[in-house]
């Protein structure tokens, strides 16, 4: 256990660091909190519904794909440093471990878990073939806008 | 009996000295690594961009980070109303410190191979140039990595805001997915050094550029392990955590002052561990040519100029690509790098059997061929039907 003695001291010295570093900032920031100040961030707006605590049920789904990654990466590692002396036993134990993991992955993929995107486009377009530039967009007469710049020329001479 | 010489037969005083002294360099060295990391990405994403970047305080704006933190001590530092207090102080703790712990077990110095097992002598006592080296490294490693999620996935959630629990949750969501990836290219290393001690797999990479596991592990899962490690970081283009456009500043909008400073100083001090694990698990560490003199002396500086490589490469990435759309994140994560990553952990232990074994070349690769065949498609049958799948759900809704 002598090995963890040096992680051990590390970790106290980086609890000290952040707590002298609050300590010091306690001591020489300003505390002039203000209703404003305290209220949740909202894009300037004020606040006026609740927080959400809910989020979309498809992180769950990650987190739980997630564990049982972690749990096949855990029985990797024993296998991966005694690969030598377990031989063809290790490898065959560990494709038919890693297989049946696999399975259960594509078995999630096929139901759409793991689908977050953007589906193909549903609804049809909502401009139809007759609507074109030519039909519309209104043309106005040349004379008209000449007269308009010229008006503009003189008013910028005088 | 592997682990660090200095504890081997007991530990008197003299022992715990060194030890002290260890810590303190590493300690050291990561702040003022930290502080130099954050004027190197500012400066150099100034230099891509054509601006001049930080350059009134010090000498080429040197000491802007130190500036920036001395500023950080003088503001306001403010919770909202809805925070719970407990969790929110609670989480800039668990940021920094598995940052700093992340770091322990990451061989800094010492020449490997041809009879030097990497010791360096201080005051007559053996010890690796490395804070600690448990049996266990790489594990502690990959631990401290998962508890760092927590550190993020607390402060969203504690600080009653409505971004950044959202920032939160899609946070952890991406470390989780991707600390798969990590994990699995990691095994492949452990499969090539056969210890999980770092000591150990940079003593297994001594001996030339074709002993490094870049090499000999076929580029392939150090390229996952670059992917995941750039995700896992939360570095631009996964940044999604932080995506200003949708989430203002993601989990630590509600931080200010010095907390904040701390989950951003903890954010690039996992910059540069990562990039000091990448250079551990696949560049063979502290190996390289000694030019002259010193032996000990310029292992340490291979290690550094190939730790500045990888913050190089982590700064060019977020000057070069546009961040990822959030599907197109998980699906990166899940349906290509984690079966890629398998299959070749599976593919890299066979490979190695079969040279200790001198088994049939047409066997073992057609095996091998054969599995990857039908994998290959349960995935893209999978893939298909998934689409079909949540296309209905959509219709249907």
């Amino acid at each position: 256990m002598e090995q963890y003695l040096p992680v051990l001291t590390l970790g106290v010295l980086g609890v000290l660091f952040v707590l002298l570093s609050i300590v010091a900032s306690r001591l020489l920031a300003p505390e002039r909190a203000t209703v404003a100040k305290r209220s949740a961030y909202e894009c300037g707006v004020t606040e006026q519904v609740a927080i959400p605590e809910r989020f979309p049920v498809k992180f769950y789904l990650v987190a739980m794909l997630f564990i049982m990654f972690d749990i096949e990466i855990v029985f990797l590692y024993p296998w991966a440093v005694a690969n030598d002396e377990l031989g063809l036993f290790g490898l065959v134990a560990m494709t038919i471990f890693a297989g049946i993991f696999f399975l259960s992955f594509v078995y999630e993929l096929a139901k759409g878990g793991l689908n977050w995107g953007p589906g193909r486009q549903l609804i049809t377009p909502a401009t139809s073939p007759e609507r074109t530039t030519t039909s519309t967009i209104r043309k106005v007469g040349l004379e008209g806008r000449i007269e308009i710049e010229t008006a503009a020329d003189d008013s910028e001479a005088a | 009996m592997t682990g660090d010489p200095l504890f081997i037969d007991g530990v008197d005083l003299v022992d715990i000295g060194i030890m002290a002294a260890k810590v303190l360099v590493a300690f050291t060295f990561l702040l003022v690594a930290t502080m130099f990391m954050v004027w190197f990405e500012r400066k150099l994403i100034s230099d891509m961009q054509n601006r001049i970047g930080p350059n009134v305080a010090g000498p080429w704006g040197l000491l802007q980070t130190f500036a920036d933190g001395v500023k950080f001590f003088f503001k306001e530092d403010l919770r909202p109303e809805n925070a719970d207090p407990l969790v929110f102080r609670l989480a800039p703790y668990i940021a920094a410190v598995t940052a700093f712990l992340s770091f322990a077990v990451v061989p800094i110095g010492g020449s490997f191979g041809s009879g030097s097992s990497g010791t360096v002598t201080i005051f007559g006592r053996e010890t690796y140039l490395q804070v600690a080296d448990p049996p266990i490294g790489i594990l502690l490693l990959l631990a401290m990595s998962s508890i760092a999620v927590y550190g993020v996935m607390l402060a969203g959630w504690a600080s009653g805001s409505k971004y950044p629990l959202i920032g939160s949750v899609r946070a952890s969501a991406q470390a989780i997915s991707y600390e798969a990836a990590l994990g699995m290219a990691t095994v492949v290393v452990v499969i090539l050094a056969g210890t999980l001690s770092t000591h150990g797999i940079v003593a297994a990479q001594a001996g030339g550029i074709t002993r490094w596991f870049v090499l000999s592990s076929g580029v392939v899962p150090f390229i996952v392990f670059l992917i995941a490690a750039t995700a896992e970081l939360n570095r631009p283009p996964f940044d999604l955590v932080e995506a200003e456009q949708e989430l203002v500043g993601g989990f630590h909008t509600e931080y200010s002052s010095i907390r904040f400073a701390l989950f951003f100083l903890a954010e690039f001090m996992n910059v540069i561990t990562m990039s000091a694990i990448m250079v551990t698990l696949f560049f063979g560490g502290p190996a390289g040519p000694i030019l002259f003199g010193m032996t000990w002396f310029w292992p340490t500086v291979w290690f550094l100029l190939k730790v500045l490589a990888f913050l190089f490469v982590f700064v060019w990435f977020r000057a070069t690509l546009p961040r990822l759309r959030y599907d197109q994140l998980m699906h990166l994560g899940w349906k290509l790098l984690i079966p890629l990553i398998l299959f070749w952990l599976m593919f890299i232990s066979l490979k190695e059997l079969r040279a200790a074994n001198d088994w049939n070349w047409i066997a073992t690769y057609g095996a091998a061929f054969i599995a990857l065949a039908i994998g290959t498609a349960l995935l893209l049958a999978g893939l298909r039907a998934g689409d079909r799948a949540f296309q209905d759900e959509l219709e249907e809704a």
